[in-house]
C-alpha cells in the first residue's frame, strides 16, 4: 500500500446545521469523545480512511458567529488558529442560508482553507429553493459541495474535495468581503501597524483589525502588550467617533450590519424561494405545542414521558442485572476458599463493579430521550415554556428536565445538564438535583414514615419530605445564582429549529457516547469509592469476636436441643455477630465517633453508622439499620419497623428527624463522582458536600426540635 | 419602542440594539440588526420569553434581553413580503385556540 496521508479536517457552522450528523456518517464506528482543554465543552474526534488518507475529523461546537462571548465561539475560534486544521468544512444549512452564511464570511475573513457543506439538499429540494451553486462559489471563493448528511449523499463528493483541498489541487481564493469605506479605512490603518509588529508576522493583520474594531476582548489583551497598541487605540477611537458621526451606530454593530448586507446580497444574487409559502408543518405544531393554555399541559406530559421512559422501563432492566450480578456472586462464591478473599472478591469487587453498571440502563434511555426531544426541536421548546417559571430562581428554561430526572437519579440527572451551554447555569443546576429525592431514598422514608406514622400520615410525611427538597434546591440555586454564580448569565436569546424527525442512528450515537462516558470517566471513581466504603464497613476485624463465634458455634452445635431450636440460635449468634463486628470496623468507630455531632437531632451511634455506610447508596442505610438494631432479636419474628418502633432511641421525633437527614445530607458516592466529572474540579464539589452537610444539621435540628414540642 | 412592548401579532423593523454586550451580540449575530423586519408570533404561557419571526427564523428570548431591540411598528401586514401570507394565517388560528 502506498503512504498514508494525515489530513486534519474540522467541522464547522450553527447549532442545528447537522454537523454531529455529518460527522457521524464520516466516521462511523472510529470516534472518542474528549473534552476541549480547559472548558467542559465535549470534544468528538473520529477518523476514516479514504482512498490512500487517514482523515481526522474534529466536530468543532456549534456556533453563531465567532465572538469571544461563549466558551463554544472562543473553543471553535482557538481551534482554528492554534490547530491548524489542513482543511476547515463550514456545514450549512441550506434551508436556512442567510443566517447561515455570516459564520461563513466570519470564517473567510480568518483567510483558512475552507470548504462549504450545503447541507440538507434533500429539504431544499422538498421545498422548491434552487440555490446557484456555481454563483455562490464565486462571491465567496470557496468551493461548495451539496451534501445531505441524514441520507449519506454528497459524503465521497465532499471527502474528495478535502483531499483537493489538502494538497493544494484545488485552491481557495481567499476573497476579501468589503467593509463600508470608513471601516475599510480604520482596518488598513490598523493591519499596516500591526504590520510593523515583529512578534505578529504570520498572523492576520486584516482579521485581527476587525475583531479590534468589534471590541474583541481577547484580541484586545493580546495586542495591548506592544508598542505598536498606543497607535492602534488612536485609529480605533477615531474609527468609532466616524462611525457614530456618519451611521448614527458603533464600529462592532456597523460589521455585522455590513456582513449581513453581503450575505443578504449572495442571497438575492443566488437564491431563489418558491413563491408562496405555506405555513409549514412546523408552525400547526407550534400552535398546539407553544399554545397559552395548551403548552404547560404539553410540556409536562413530555416531561411526564421521560421520566417514564427512564425509571419505569429501565427498573426492570437494573433488576435484572441486580439480579445477574447476585447470579454471578452466587456462582462465584463457592470456588473461591472461604472468609476474607472470598468477601473482598464476592461484596467487595463483585457488588462493587454491580453498583456502577446497574446506572446504565436508565442512563441509557435518558439519553435516548433526550437526544430525541433535542434533535426533533422540542428541547427548545420546552425551555421556552417553562423559562419564566425557573428563571425566578435564577435556572434556565432548560434546567427543568435534569431537574424532575433527579426525583428517579441524580447520576443521569447531573449527567443531563449538558444541555445546558452556560457554566453557571450548568453548575447551579447541578447543585440543585441532589435535593430532589431520588428513588434510592424512598425505602428509608417508607421504612421510617411506615413504622412512627399511621397510614394515612405516611403518606403526607413523605410528600412534605419532597416538598422539603424541592424547596431547599430552589433555594440553593438562587442563593448561589444570586452570589458566587451571578457573574456570567447566559443570555436566553435562542433560536427555535424547526422540527426535524431525529435518525435512529443520532439517537443511540449519543446514548451510547454516554454510556462509555459513564464508565470511563465516573465509574472507575465509583468503583473505588464503593470498595472503599465497603473495606471501612468490613475492616478492621475483631478476632475476639470471631473466636467467640466459633467457641459458640461448636457448644449450641454439642448441645442436646432440638434442631429447631439449634438452627434459631445459630441464626442469632450470627446476626450478633455481624452487627458486633460493624461496631468494630472502621465504618462503626466514626458512627461512634459521630455521635456527639448528631446527638443533638437526636441520633445515637447506631444510627451515625447507618448515615456512614448510606455514603455508599442510599437504600443501604435501610440495611445498616436492620443489621445493626436487629441485635438480641428474634430475628424472624419482628420487622425492622417493629423493631425500630419498640427501640428507646427512637420515636416520631428522631424518625423525622432522620428522615429530613437523609434527604439533605451528601448523595450517594456515584453521584458525587458524577458531580466531580460534570463540575471538572474536586473543590466545588468538596464545598457543596460541605454546604448540603451543614443544611441537612441544621434543617433536622430545627426538625427535631419542632417534632419534639408537638410529640 | 421596545421590542418588548409590542403584542402578538405585530410588525415592527429594528432601528437599533442596545444591551449588555453578550446579549447585544447575540442578538445580532441571530439575525437582529438595523432594518430587519421581525413580527411578534406570541408570549409563552407564563407570559415571559417572547417569540418572534425574523429572516424566515423563529427566535425567543427574555423580555428584559427584548427591551434592549429598539424598533419601529409596521402597518399590519397587507401584502407583505414572503412569508406573510402563513404568518398571518397563523395568528389568526393562534387567538382563536
Amino acid at each position: 500500500m502506498s503512504t498514508i496521508r494525515e489530513i486534519k479536517v474540522a467541522l464547522a457552522g450553527n447549532p442545528n446545521a447537522g454537523k454531529s450528523s455529518l460527522f457521524n456518517a464520516l466516521t462511523g464506528a472510529h470516534q472518542r469523545v474528549g473534552n476541549f482543554p480547559g472548558v467542559t465543552i465535549e470534544k468528538h474526534e473520529g477518523y476514516l480512511d479514504y482512498r490512500d488518507c487517514r482523515i481526522t475529523v474534529v466536530d468543532l461546537p456549534g456556533t453563531y458567529s465567532l465572538t469571544p462571548y461563549s466558551p463554544e465561539e472562543i473553543v471553535t475560534r482557538r481551534y482554528i488558529i492554534d490547530e491548524r486544521p489542513d482543511v476547515v468544512v463550514n456545514v450549512v444549512e441550506g434551508t436556512n442560508l442567510e443566517r447561515n452564511l455570516l459564520l461563513t464570511v466570519q470564517l473567510m475573513e480568518m483567510e483558512v482553507d475552507l470548504l462549504v457543506a450545503l447541507n440538507m439538499m434533500d429539504e431544499v429540494e422538498e421545498k422548491g429553493i434552487s440555490i446557484d451553486i456555481d454563483q455562490l462559489e464565486k462571491l465567496f471563493g470557496s468551493h461548495i459541495v451539496p451534501i445531505s448528511a441524514r441520507n449519506r449523499k454528497g459524503l465521497d463528493d465532499l471527502l474528495d474535495h478535502i483531499i483537493r483541498v489538502s494538497d493544494g489541487r484545488i485552491e481557495i481564493r481567499k476573497n476579501k468581503m468589503t467593509f463600508s469605506s470608513e471601516l475599510e479605512k480604520a482596518i488598513e490603518k490598523i493591519a499596516g501597524l500591526l504590520g510593523h509588529e515583529r512578534e505578529l508576522d504570520g498572523s492576520n493583520h486584516r482579521w485581527l483589525a476587525i475583531k479590534l474594531l468589534e471590541n474583541d476582548r481577547e484580541i484586545y489583551s493580546q495586542i495591548q502588550k506592544f508598542p505598536v497598541w498606543v497607535k492602534v487605540e488612536l485609529v480605533l477611537q477615531e474609527a468609532l467617533s466616524e462611525c457614530g458621526i456618519l451611521h448614527s451606530t458603533d464600529p462592532e454593530a456597523l460589521i455585522t450590519e455590513d456582513r449581513f448586507a453581503f450575505v443578504r446580497g449572495a442571497m438575492q444574487e443566488c437564491v431563489r424561494l418558491p413563491k408562496a409559502q405555506r405555513a409549514a408543518l412546523s408552525d400547526y405544531i407550534d400552535m398546539i405545542v407553544l399554545n397559552r393554555v395548551l403548552g404547560l399541559p404539553v410540556f409536562f406530559l413530555v416531561v411526564w414521558a421521560i421520566f417514564q421512559l427512564t425509571f419505569t422501563l429501565g427498573s426492570p432492566i437494573m433488576d435484572a442485572l441486580d439480579y445477574a450480578f447476585g447470579l454471578l456472586s452466587d456462582t462465584v462464591a463457592p470456588h473461591l476458599p472461604e472468609g476474607l478473599v472470598r468477601s473482598i472478591f464476592v461484596d467487595g469487587v463483585i457488588s462493587g463493579v454491580g453498583s456502577v453498571v446497574v446506572f446504565l440502563p436508565n442512563i441509557v434511555l435518558l439519553f435516548m430521550g433526550l437526544s430525541f426531544l433535542e434533535a426533533s426541536g422540542y428541547m427548545a421548546r420546552a425551555a421556552f415554556v417553562i423559562d419564566k417559571a425557573m428563571h425566578r430562581f435564577g435556572l434556565h428554561g432548560k434546567s427543568f428536565i435534569p431537574m424532575i430526572t433527579g426525583f428517579g437519579c441524580s447520576i443521569p440527572a447531573i449527567m443531563a445538564t449538558r444541555t445546558l451551554k452556560s457554566r453557571s447555569d450548568r453548575l447551579a443546576t447541578i447543585m440543585t438535583i441532589p435535593f430532589m429525592s431520588c428513588g434510592a431514598k424512598l425505602p428509608v422514608y417508607v421504612l421510617l414514615a411506615g413504622a412512627f406514622f399511621p397510614p394515612a400520615m405516611a403518606a403526607n410525611v413523605m410528600f412534605g419530605i419532597y416538598l422539603l427538597g424541592i424547596a431547599v434546591g430552589l433555594w440553593t440555586a438562587w442563593m448561589l445564582k444570586s452570589t458566587v454564580l451571578k457573574s456570567d448569565s447566559e443570555p436566553f436569546v435562542m433560536e427555535l429549529p424547526p422540527y426535524r424527525w431525529p435518525t435512529f442512528t443520532s439517537v443511540i450515537f449519543q446514548a451510547r457516547m454516554k454510556a462509555v462516558m459513564y464508565l470511563k470517566k465516573a465509574g472507575t471513581l465509583i468503583l473505588g469509592a464503593v470498595i472503599l466504603i465497603w473495606v471501612s464497613s468490613n475492616f478492621p476485624r475483631s478476632s475476639a469476636l470471631e473466636a467467640e463465634l466459633a467457641r459458640e458455634t461448636s457448644r449450641i452445635e454439642a448441645s442436646t436441643i432440638a434442631p429447631e431450636l439449634k438452627a434459631e440460635q445459630l441464626q442469632q449468634l450470627e446476626a450478633r455477630t455481624e452487627a458486633g463486628q460493624l461496631e468494630y470496623s472502621l465504618a462503626g468507630r466514626s458512627g461512634k465517633l459521630l455521635e456527639p455531632l448528631i446527638r443533638p437531632l437526636g441520633f445515637d451511634w447506631r444510627i451515625g453508622i447507618a448515615l456512614v455506610t448510606g455514603l455508599a447508596a442510599k437504600e443501604v442505610v435501610v440495611s445498616t439499620l436492620g443489621t445493626i438494631f436487629s441485635i438480641g432479636q428474634i430475628a424472624d419474628e419482628t420487622s425492622l419497623s417493629e423493631i425500630l418502633r419498640h427501640d428507646p432511641a427512637f420515636n416520631q421525633a428522631t424518625a423525622l428527624s432522620l428522615m429530613v437527614f437523609v434527604l439533605l445530607y451528601i448523595p450517594c458516592v456515584a453521584a458525587v463522582g458524577v458531580m466531580k466529572k460534570e463540575v471538572g474540579a474536586w473543590k466545588p464539589v468538596l464545598l457543596y458536600s460541605g454546604y448540603v452537610l451543614l443544611v441537612a444539621w441544621v434543617a433536622s435540628f430545627i426538625t427535631y426540635r419542632i417534632a419534639l414540642l408537638f410529640g | 419602542m421596545k421590542l418588548s412592548e409590542l403584542k402578538a401579532g405585530d410588525r415592527a423593523e429594528v432601528t437599533s440594539v442596545a444591551a449588555e454586550p453578550s446579549i447585544r451580540r447575540r442578538l445580532m449575530d441571530l439575525g437582529l440588526v438595523r432594518g430587519t423586519e421581525l413580527e411578534v408570533l406570541r408570549f409563552a404561557p407564563l407570559g415571559d420569553p417572547i417569540e418572534i419571526s425574523c429572516k424566515g427564523l423563529l427566535l425567543t428570548m427574555r423580555l428584559n434581553e427584548a427591551e434592549g431591540v429598539s424598533v419601529n411598528k409596521l402597518a399590519p401586514a397587507e401584502g407583505c413580503q414572503n412569508g406573510g401570507q402563513g404568518l398571518r394565517k397563523r395568528h389568526r388560528l393562534g387567538r382563536r385556540a
